[in-house]
């Protein structure tokens, strides 16, 4: 018995998998090396860390939260403020600190900075949301990424409110957001394998049981709302240089949606459900996107028209709610096959003779 | 009595519905302490109001002396008391062992060493086969001392067991009394013990608190608990019935 192998022995094969899946869409980039190909690659990168960062709070907790993206936002736009040339921000944003107005970073710590200052936030409105729970907890979070909307959205001399913020260095080799992804992914995997995310768990499926066994629910619930926070800010971040441009608008409800739909799709409750949810349904947004520019066929031009392609977003995931609540991964965790029988959530199976 | 763990005067009310009223009980260290009633008498109301879960309207709660008023849950549990729930309530998405080890981190060890506990705990039970299984899908009994093995994790001073024995058959009861005692013998804890199953309440318990319409009608060991004819008036109904079936 008390050889049991610990618990990093006996799952770490779902986070070499993940990071395995990721590699082989780094590996593409490279061998095709097209910028727009590149670029779509870039894009789910930046999905995976999002979706994964809200699997790290809402699959561990079981609590949905909708105002995540607020705290992508927050990311985004503190890059921005920190990367862009003094200029462009003396010109634009005038209401920022004249420390930030006179001096430009790197990326990277633009991206730092981000993680940093979403974390904070999200610990902030953690400390009050997280005494709530279920639908009530829903709505608060949603009413915070108003508020956050709101705020970006008038703001004037800061945020440049409505119009875009534009001239933020435009990041075009992949392997930066690669390499995010990955410490993403293996972050979400720690914090799961932790006591606080089993702690957690355990309170997404028996809140008061998990009370009576020790667990101080809003703590634990905080600590993940934080790691989360600050993940989705990374998230803005790498969103805001790949694409050099943000706005508000592009931090409400369309991101909302679409990256809780691959969460659900993949499966809300594992993280392999996370990152796979974001591939297939990449996968089909990008050949949908194909199809509404146009493609030959036999020499005839054939598109869809615009906007089929929020549709069959909307369609496939009607589909999985329907046949596979659970997900594509029906909550459980890719393992290897070797380690099949210790691994997390696997089905009862009968006690394989075991000595008690 | 300072090693008890003791309600004293408790009384809860549900918007104006009185669910407990002046409910004085002590359950000692090492003793089996039962509690019985008809459905409806407000047993489960004592153990949340003992637990932290219901705050009493009136009256107190004390742990070896402290009063244990606006504790919460998690923390009274991490001083010592436990308790399992008459629906079982087990983590089903978590393994068996997980179950267990929940309350190893809830009181805060490493996840290595909860485990190790975990994996010491099934053993002592008698279920360390079941150790991989899904929570989720155990059948009824396995599920009872899965909860039971849950909350005994660390040894706890006290442990409230809310009708362990539900749905078990006569045999299966048997081997939970042997469980108790085993629990009572080897851990030294308290046990309060709320039952339906009353032969198994008379069997092993040192004392015996009944509660009817939130209060407590009589109190004593088996024997007077057994004579009492107030007692067989409000829980059992008829003589007959009493002394027939039910004993």
């Amino acid at each position: 018995m008390a050889d049991r192998p610990s618990i990093l022995e006996r799952t770490w094969s779902t986070p070499v998998i993940l990071i395995g899946i990721l590699a082989a869409l780094q590996l593409a980039a490279l061998a095709v090396g097209s910028g727009p190909f590149n670029q779509t690659i870039i894009e789910i990168f930046i999905r995976v860390v999002l979706v994964v960062g809200l699997f790290v709070f809402i699959g561990n907790s079981g609590v949905i939260s909708f105002g995540h993206i607020g705290f992508t936002c927050l990311g985004a736009y503190m890059t921005a403020w920190l990367t862009m040339l003094p200029a462009i921000k003396k010109s634009k944003l005038k209401g920022l600190p004249d420390i930030i107005l006179n001096n430009k970073l790197a990326y990277g710590w633009g991206l730092v900075a981000a993680v940093i200052f979403a974390a904070i936030a999200a610990y902030v409105v953690g400390k009050v949301l997280m005494r709530l729970s279920g639908i009530a907890a829903s709505i608060a979070t949603f009413a915070v990424l108003a508020v956050i909307i709101q705020v970006y959205s008038n703001w004037d001399t800061v945020t440049g409110a409505q119009s875009s913020v534009v001239g933020i260095p435009i990041v075009r080799v992949v392997w930066p957001y690669f390499l995010c992804a990955i410490v993403v992914v293996i972050v979400a995997y720690l914090h799961q394998i932790s006591r606080s995310g089993l702690a957690l768990r355990a309170a997404r499926d028996e809140a008061t049981a998990a009370s009576a066994s020790g667990v101080n629910i809003p703590r634990e619930r905080l600590i993940a709302f934080t790691i989360s926070g600050g993940i989705m800010g990374l998230g803005g971040a790498m969103f805001a240089h790949s694409v050099g441009v943000v706005t508000p608008d592009t931090f409400y409800l369309g991101l909302t949606f679409i990256t809780l739909s691959m969460l659900v799709v993949g499966g809300m409750n594992s993280l392999s459900g996370a990152v796979l949810g974001v591939v297939v349904l990449s996968i089909i947004i990008q050949l949908l996107r194909w199809m509404e520019k146009g493609v030959d066929i036999g020499g005839a031009s054939f598109a869809l028209p615009l906007g089929v392609q929020e549709i069959a977003i909307g369609v496939v995931m009607i589909v999985i709610l329907m046949y596979r609540p659970s997900g594509l991964t029906r909550n459980r965790e890719l393992v290897w096959p070797s380690n099949k029988l210790s691994a997390r959530g696997k089905p009862n199976a009968p006690a394989d003779g075991k000595t008690a | 009595m300072d090693q008890a763990l003791s309600a004293t005067d408790v009384s809860v009310s549900f918007e104006g519905l009185r669910a407990l009223s002046k409910v004085t009980l002590d359950v000692p260290r090492a003793k089996v302490t039962g509690l019985i009633g008809p459905n409806g008498a407000g047993k489960t109301t004592l153990v949340n109001v003992l637990t932290g879960f219901q705050k009493p309207t009136d009256g107190s709660v004390s742990l070896d002396g402290e009063s244990m008023i606006g504790v919460p849950p998690y923390k009274v549990r991490q001083k010592g008391i436990a308790r399992t729930f008459q629906s079982g309530r087990l983590f089903a998405d978590l393994s068996v062992l997980d179950n267990l080890e929940v309350t190893g981190v809830g009181l805060g060890l490493a996840r290595r060493e909860a485990a190790k506990k975990a994996d010491a705990m099934l053993e002592w039970i008698g279920i360390a086969h079941l150790a991989e299984r899904t929570a989720g899908g155990l059948p009824y009994t396995d599920e009872r001392r899965v909860a039971i093995g849950r909350a005994l994790m660390l040894d706890p001073s006290y442990l409230l067991l809310d009708e362990p024995a539900a749905g078990m058959s006569a045999e299966e009861a048997a081997d939970l009394a042997r469980l108790i005692r085993r629990i009572i013998a080897e851990m030294k804890c308290g046990v309060l013990l709320i039952e339906h199953n009353i032969g198994l309440v008379l069997n092993i318990c040192d004392h015996i608190h009944v509660l009817d319409s939130g209060e407590v009608i009589e109190v004593g060991p088996p024997s007077v608990i057994k004579a009492s004819e107030r007692v067989r008036h409000a829980y059992m109904g008829t003589q007959a019935e009493a002394e027939g079936a039910v004993l």
